[in-house]
């Protein structure tokens, strides 16, 4: 039996996502791990890039962000930002990108730029960043979701989904089937229907119920007729991870606890 | 009309280059995002306690924190700023906010980077992807209210496209590998927004690892991210970027990064930091002898980088002049005085 973490089966999961030779945007965390282990197993011909401009890299360890070139022996093609906005994302060439959800609704618009009122806000997140454009103009985006909320009605719209569900995306204006298409959660998986783009849980991971689901959705969640139980990941599949990014694989409140001591010890050793 | 730089010259220290170039009111862009962020010259601007800043913020993460914490910004233009803080825990844009200090303005990457790319281009404005109509990023407006989005009719095809409006910051700080005196700057590993930023800005200031030969850049133009016409000072700032990386000579700084975080989630700590590490130095150099002396030297050779050498490009040729060494031309295969007379009897020659 594969013993794994939370984020491990996410892992896992997402990187299934991919298919060989997809040219796929991604950002550290989460989302890299999900490229790198698909990029060892079954979609060695995948591209993978991010949006600093660094093309076809090949990381042996997680990023810590998005222009980290340390990670990777080289890359094909460096260009910047503008040529990835223009040339690959508004051409249509991206086919996966994977994104984090701060806050999103039922029709997967999605938020990670302030919780509460814009000016008297709660919390700011990182910013809109990226996402609106990924978002918008990848054939397919992939959401992770660790920590993130469903809600009602996201406070600030960084990223445009379905707008109010159907054709609104269509009317709008985006490029024809794209959208979001999958959101990864810490229980389960989640689709958009194809008429009415609301979204609807469509696996679980192991050990998880559609009553712990919908308790964290404010409204009556749809499930999937033929609602999947997602595969555990693969020892495989574990130990790659583990090798890429160990800290993925222990999460952040894990991975905060464990490199703490080492910081206190570097001061106390150099103090006293 | 923008000024062109043709000094031979321009190395100075970084307080030279930011007591003349960088003023209280400009607006100034951090010209490498994430990667090799500038923080020698960074920490000059706030050592020089520069105030009422516009800040260009492509995407950071802790560089802003810092210019806030030494009250430098007033207005903020910004994509993305990294948090591993959760809600509880008040960063130190969030304080700055609250208190009305620093005002801001959202964008998406790419759309502050359009602008920029707009600016350095000359053009009034741009197009942008149109989703961007759909979003908050477009429809919440604050200091930029009127300046923010426009949209404009496609003459050739009647489709209504999203613009932005170019922006001439008046000085970008970038750090990168090397530089000649004159300012030719050589940047590689993720490219991001420094083109388009330092393009767009009225005056450039490079730090650089190390300032090489002429010939150097000569033989490498292709790693020329801004030409000596458009920089205005040079600084030779080994370990510019700590703790940050750059390609070729170190590694980000996990465990100083880690204590900056720790020492921000408070004001005091956030103060204690800019007094151990920003006004408690004099310079660059006693940065680094403060880090060795708090933490060792061992720490910071722990981040060098190892060598994975570009394979070089040759930029040789022929290098044939019209004249070989023997005084017969190449094209016409005639002497030097073949060539005079010809040119004597049939070049039509117009007496002067």
């Amino acid at each position: 039996m594969v013993r794994y973490t939370e984020a491990e089966i996410i892992v896992a999961n997402a990187a299934r996502e991919i298919e060989d030779g997809d040219i796929v945007v991604i950002g550290q965390g989460i989302p890299m791990a999900a490229g790198v282990l698909a990029k060892a197993t079954h979609a060695p011909n995948c591209v993978i890039l991010t949006e600093a401009g660094m093309v076809d890299i090949d990381p042996f360890r997680n990023l810590l962000h998005i222009a980290d070139p340390t990670c990777t022996r080289g890359y094909a093609y460096s260009c910047d930002m503008v040529d990835v906005f223009t040339t690959i994302v508004n051409r249509g060439l991206v086919d996966v990108t994977f994104l984090g959800v701060g806050q999103i609704d039922r029709y997967g618009n999605m938020n990670s730029t302030v919780f509460g009122d814009y000016d008297d806000f709660r919390m700011r997140m990182m910013g809109a960043g990226g996402a609106p454009e990924f978002f918008g103009y990848a054939r397919k985006a992939v959401l992770t979701m660790r920590g993130g909320k469903f809600v009602e009605k996201v406070d600030y719209v960084s990223s445009p989904g379905y707008l109010e569900g159907y054709d609104a995306r269509d009317k709008a204006g985006f490029p024809p089937g794209s959208g979001p298409k999958v959101v990864y959660g810490t229980k389960g998986v989640f689709h958009f229907e194809a008429e009415s783009k609301e979204i609807y849980l469509n696996g679980l991971f192991p050990g998880h119920s559609i009553e712990e689901v919908r308790a964290e959705v404010p409204w009556e969640l749809k499930v999937a007729d033929d609602l999947q139980e997602l595969p555990p990941p693969t020892q495989e599949e574990v130990d790659l991870i583990r090798e890429f990014a160990p800290e993925i694989s222990a999460g952040r409140k894990l991975q905060v606890e464990l490199s703490i001591p080492r910081i206190l010890n570097i001061l106390s050793e150099r103090q006293a | 009309m923008l000024r062109k730089w043709m000094e031979k010259d321009k190395r100075m220290s970084a307080r030279e280059a930011v007591e003349r170039f960088v003023g209280d009111g400009d607006s100034m862009v951090i010209a490498n995002c994430l990667y090799s962020t500038p923080y020698a010259l960074l920490h000059e601007v706030m050592r020089q306690r520069r105030r009422d800043l516009t800040v260009f913020q492509q995407g950071g993460i802790d560089e802003l924190d810092q210019l806030i914490l030494g009250k430098c910004v007033s207005k903020l233009i910004i994509a993305y700023n990294f948090r591993i803080a959760g809600e509880r825990i008040e960063t130190v844009l969030e304080r700055a906010l609250r208190r009305g200090e620093v005002e801001i303005e959202d964008y998406s990457n790419y759309t502050l980077l359009a602008m920029l790319q707009a600016g350095a281009m000359g053009y009034p404005f741009l197009p942008v992807m149109s989703g961007i109509r759909e979003s908050d990023v477009c429809r919440v407006e604050r200091f930029c209210a009127g300046q923010k989005f426009g949209e404009v009719e496609c003459p050739f095809t009647g489709e209504k496209v999203m613009v932005v409006g170019g922006r001439n910051p008046d000085v970008a700080v970038l750090h990168v590998q090397r530089a000649d005196m004159s300012g030719n700057a050589q940047l590689w590993g993720a490219l991001i927004n420094t083109k388009w930023a330092c393009l767009a800005s009225d005056r450039v200031i490079v730090s650089c690892e190390q300032i090489v030969e002429e010939d150097v850049v000569r033989s490498s133009p292709h790693l020329t991210i801004v030409p000596s016409f458009r920089v205005c000072a040079v600084v030779e700032e080994p370990w510019g970027a700590h703790p940050s990386e750059l390609l070729g000579f170190y590694d980000y700084d996990m465990v100083y990064r880690s204590l900056l975080f720790m020492q921000t989630m408070s004001e005091e700590g956030g103060q204690a930091f800019m007094d151990e590490w920003v006004y408690g130095v004099e310079n660059r150099q006693e940065y680094l002898q403060h880090y060795a002396d708090r933490f060792g030297l061992k720490y910071l050779n722990e981040l060098k980088a190892r060598s994975y050498l570009s394979v070089p490009a040759d930029y040789g040729a022929s290098w044939r002049r019209a004249w070989d060494d023997d005084d017969v031309s190449f094209n016409f295969q005639m002497t030097r005085d073949e060539f005079l007379q010809a040119l004597e009897e049939k070049g039509g020659f117009v007496d002067g």
